[in-house]
């Protein structure tokens, strides 16, 4: 694959998009200079979403900080906190039950399902195919009640603290068999659903070859996440994070980095994350979900970094009398900024919000700690 | 019941505007909306993205800086009779964001939404249940037939 | 005294548009909640909600300025394309036949091609406050391209409905040409004569594939999903229709919904041969090849996506030619 470049010497007019538009599903601007309905170059303006949430982070108590993570997306809110625990954790050295462990986990993979069936639903809407968006859509309300089961609402679920999790969302035999039964049904929805998407020669003709991304550009641009395993490159953090040591579970990888590439990947990852909640379920260990027993020290800055739906997230601050100094979070969609841009060029401008979306954007994600200086 | 609030009643156009929220009550909203699970347009509910065609504007999120414009300009572009649902902890108060900085200003956040448009309805939650947002969008159904 | 009445023709083609116009405007509103709503699994929107209720709710709107540089002609648009839509109906009564000039197939292939136009104008002369319009600081200091001329999203639909003029709508008019072929006549009551001695030309094989051809080119110029490239959703939202409000709006909700009807009498005029009078029993039959459409459409619409130029183009191509071959079988 020829690497693409923006052409800027043909531009023939500017189209500008946002910051609301049905295609998006969170303010950003995004102008495409375009010649004769091709695009020829992107960019996207993010610091729309900018609350500065870092800032806000800065001398609060850990326990609070780790529970304002929560609010840095409302997607991936529970990788947030789980990172931001972790970090602390590492710094002070926790020991965390290995039940906690599980169910982090088990929270873990139910967010990478509902943020995947998340993607894809939006993935079709922007295709403009309604009936395929309805069906993940309604693939997903199982797993958004899954969520709610465990821990007690739809979005944010605070399930991580300090030395392991929640004792509101430990899970009992009635849970875990509902889990079980439900993870049943969304294979089965899903399956179903797979079938018809790849049997569907029109979709199928719709995503084919559009928003290239190939790989040597995804690892110049520092992609991260399924964007980038769909350029073929099997990188993924879990297979590191010693939370998932006991799982066993294969990295998906698909060849294009194009759409079809990217839903596809999506999709079969949704299926490994069946399988780690299914082994979870089956060999959850007894005991207790929260290690009380732990101490308060000042801490140098500790850093952790985890696979998220989206892609690496890291955090990282330093602990000083129980409050939180220096923190940093990067989260996947600021790697991907470069991808969206570069996937847009050289497609219809149909097509073009198609490209952003299949790199799974979430500017709400980015747009936290950006200094926006402005005079 | 007038021929004018009967016709009301049977077709509502929601717009949905985002304002830099972390994407919670959006996703929960669209949910609503899209997902046959809860289907808006069974209560008449269709979803929009054209302000000439709205009646009531969803707003989720704090209002940030760089959004506090296009809101305005959006607001504006909806023909009267116009009502305002306000979704979301963030978008009625600010949320956890509002104190950014403590007791000085916030340079960011703009919000509640109140203070830049007037709210007819609000609707609680962080993040906001899809059933409380079709509640919040029908509770307004008085008002906007009343409305002249 | 009331055989007195109906025996005015005008009467008579009043009634009958009446008619059409009341069960037209349930046309959406069967398409959203029986079709599109049973497909997705949920229960949809009352029956009259999308075709009747809301354009009733736009007509009580405040109207607003509308953003446009000509907004006189801009607002006339709708109401033009109603006007049209209307004559194609008249020009389809039997009644009309008494006027060659309008009851023949190149006065409504005339009509349908303002309607058209109507696209291009629209698109062009709406500035909605979704793309440029917004306020955001766009030009500034490090952004790419300050210089650039900016177009709002229905700039591109105008040009896009403009190349639909050129080739997207070849499928609609081969299709009614073909049975202008078999009868050897443009006016209407030809046709329909020639079909109610010969049967109708559905039922033979170039008018099989024309009727094909018929359909694609019927969800073509409604602007219904999969070629509703004109105002996609994922770039250009509403496309042409982006600043109409209050009554305007009505008129073109009204206008789809008697568009999707009278498109169906064409149908059942050139190719099954029973024009639309509200004086015979063949009027049923008007209706329910109307509702055949609007099943269809609705169908093939919940399960595709948009296609952009790179389908719509070899989509189009093929139509035009089986379009072609039914002519060409025709003439045989």
């Amino acid at each position: 694959m020829d690497k693409k470049v923006p052409r800027s010497n043909i531009i023939e007019t500017e189209i500008p998009m946002g910051t609301v538009h049905p295609a998006a599903l969170e303010p950003y601007r995004v102008r495409f200079f375009v010649e004769d309905e091709i695009v020829q170059e992107a960019e996207i303006t993010i610091g729309v979403n900018h609350r500065g949430i870092e800032r806000i982070m800065e001398g609060l108590p850990v326990e609070k900080a780790n529970a304002l993570t929560e609010k840095i997306c409302g997607i991936c809110s529970n990788s947030h906190i789980w990172n931001s625990c972790r970090t602390a954790e590492m710094g002070l050295g926790i020991e965390i039950p290995q039940r906690a462990l599980y169910i982090r986990v088990i929270m873990g993979e139910l967010e990478r399902l509902h943020s995947h069936f998340l993607y894809l639903a939006h993935g079709c809407e922007v295709l403009s195919h309604e009936t395929f968006s309805m069906r993940v859509f309604y693939l997903r309300e199982i797993v958004m009640e899954l969520l709610a089961m465990i821990g007690g609402n739809r979005v944010q679920y605070g399930c991580s603290v300090l030395g392991g999790v929640r004792p509101r969302c430990d899970l009992d035999e009635a849970k875990l068999l509902r889990l079980k039964n439900d993870m049943d049904a969304v294979e089965e929805g899903l399956t179903g659903f797979v079938e018809r998407f790849l049997a569907d020669s029109v979709v199928q003709s719709r995503i084919t070859g559009i928003g290239v991304l190939p790989q040597k550009q995804a690892i110049e641009l520092a992609v991260t996440g399924p964007t980038l395993r769909a350029t073929g490159v099997a990188r993924d953090l879990r297979t590191t994070m010693f939370e998932y040591d006991e799982f066993d579970f294969n990295v998906i990888t698909q060849p294009d980095g194009d759409v079809k590439s990217n839903l596809v990947m999506r999709a079969l990852e949704s299926f490994e994350s069946i399988r780690i909640i299914r082994q979870a379920i089956a060999n959850i260990p007894e005991g207790k979900v929260v290690n009380r027993d732990w101490e308060m020290v000042d801490t140098d800055i500790s850093e952790s970094y985890i696979e998220v739906p989206r892609g690496t997230l890291y955090h990282s601050y330093a602990l000083e009398s129980g409050r939180v100094r220096h923190c940093i979070i990067r989260t996947p969609s600021m790697a991907n900024i470069g991808a969206m841009q570069y996937a847009c060029i050289g497609d219809q401008i149909t097509d073009a919000q198609l490209c952003i979306v299949q790199c799974d954007p979430c500017f709400t994600c980015t747009d936290r700690a950006i200094e926006i200086i402005r005079r | 019941m007038g021929i004018k609030s009967f016709s009301r009643a049977r077709a509502i156009h929601v717009m949905l505007v985002y304002t830099g929220g972390c994407n919670g009550c959006d996703i929960e909203i669209v949910n609503s909306i899209l997902s046959p699970r809860f289907d808006a347009e069974q209560y008449n509910v269709f979803l929009t993205w054209n302000p000439r065609e709205a009646d009531v504007l969803v707003v989720t999120g704090p209002v940030t800086h760089l959004n506090r414009k296009p809101l305005e300009a959006i607001y504006e572009a909806i023909p009267n009779p116009k009502l305002v649902v306000a979704a979301g902890s963030c978008a009625l108060m600010g949320g956890v964001y509002k104190n950014c900085y403590g007791d000085i200003p916030s340079e960011e956040i703009e919000g509640p939404v109140e203070n830049i448009i007037p709210v007819n309805a609000k609707v609680p939650g962080c993040a906001v249940r899809p059933q409380d947002v079709l509640a919040g969008v029908v509770s307004l159904l008085p008002t906007l037939l009343d409305a002249d | 005294m009331f055989e007195n009445i109906l025996a005015n023709p005008i009467i008579v083609v009043i009634l009958t548009i009446l008619v059409c116009f009341i069960i037209s405007t349930l046309l959406p509103g069967i398409e959203r909640k029986y079709i599109h709503a049973r497909i997705q699994q949920r229960i949809g929107p009352i029956l009259i909600a999308p075709g009747i209720m809301a354009p009733l709710k736009f007509m009580f709107k405040e109207n607003v300025e509308v953003s446009s540089p000509v907004p006189g002609l801009y607002k006339a648009l709708p109401i033009i394309c109603f006007i049209v839509v209307l004559c194609v109906l008249i020009a389809l009564t039997p009644q009309a036949y008494q006027i060659p000039a309008l009851a023949s197939l190149v006065a409504i292939v005339g009509f349908l091609k303002v309607e058209e136009i109507c696209y291009v104008l629209m698109g062009a002369l709406s500035k909605s406050v979704m793309s440029v319009r917004m306020p955001f600081p766009d030009k500034i200091k490090g952004a790419v391209h300050n210089n650039s001329n900016l177009s709002f999203i229905e700039d591109i639909s105008a040009r896009r409905s403009l190349r639909m003029i050129t080739y997207g709508s070849f499928p609609l008019y081969l299709a009614l040409f073909a049975p202008i072929v078999t009868a050897r006549s443009i006016f209407l009551q030809d046709i329909v004569a020639y079909q109610q001695v010969h049967g109708p030309f559905l039922f033979t094989v170039s008018g099989a594939i024309a009727a094909f051809v018929f359909f694609i080119g019927y969800m073509i110029i409604l602007n219904e999903y999969p070629f509703s490239i004109i105002k996609a959703k994922s770039d250009v939202i509403e496309g042409p229709y982006m600043e109409y409000a209050a009554k305007y709006r009505a008129v073109v909700y009204l206008t789809r919904g008697f568009f999707m009807f009278v498109l169906g009498c064409v149908f059942s005029v050139l190719f099954i041969g029973v024009p639309p009078t509200i004086m015979s029993v063949g009027f049923l039959i008007n209706i329910l090849v109307a509702l055949i459409f609007v099943f269809m459409m609705g169908i093939f619409s919940a399960f595709a996506p948009v296609f952009t130029n790179r389908q719509l183009l070899p989509t189009i191509l093929c139509t035009t030619l089986l379009g072609i071959l039914a002519i060409g079988l025709g003439l045989l």
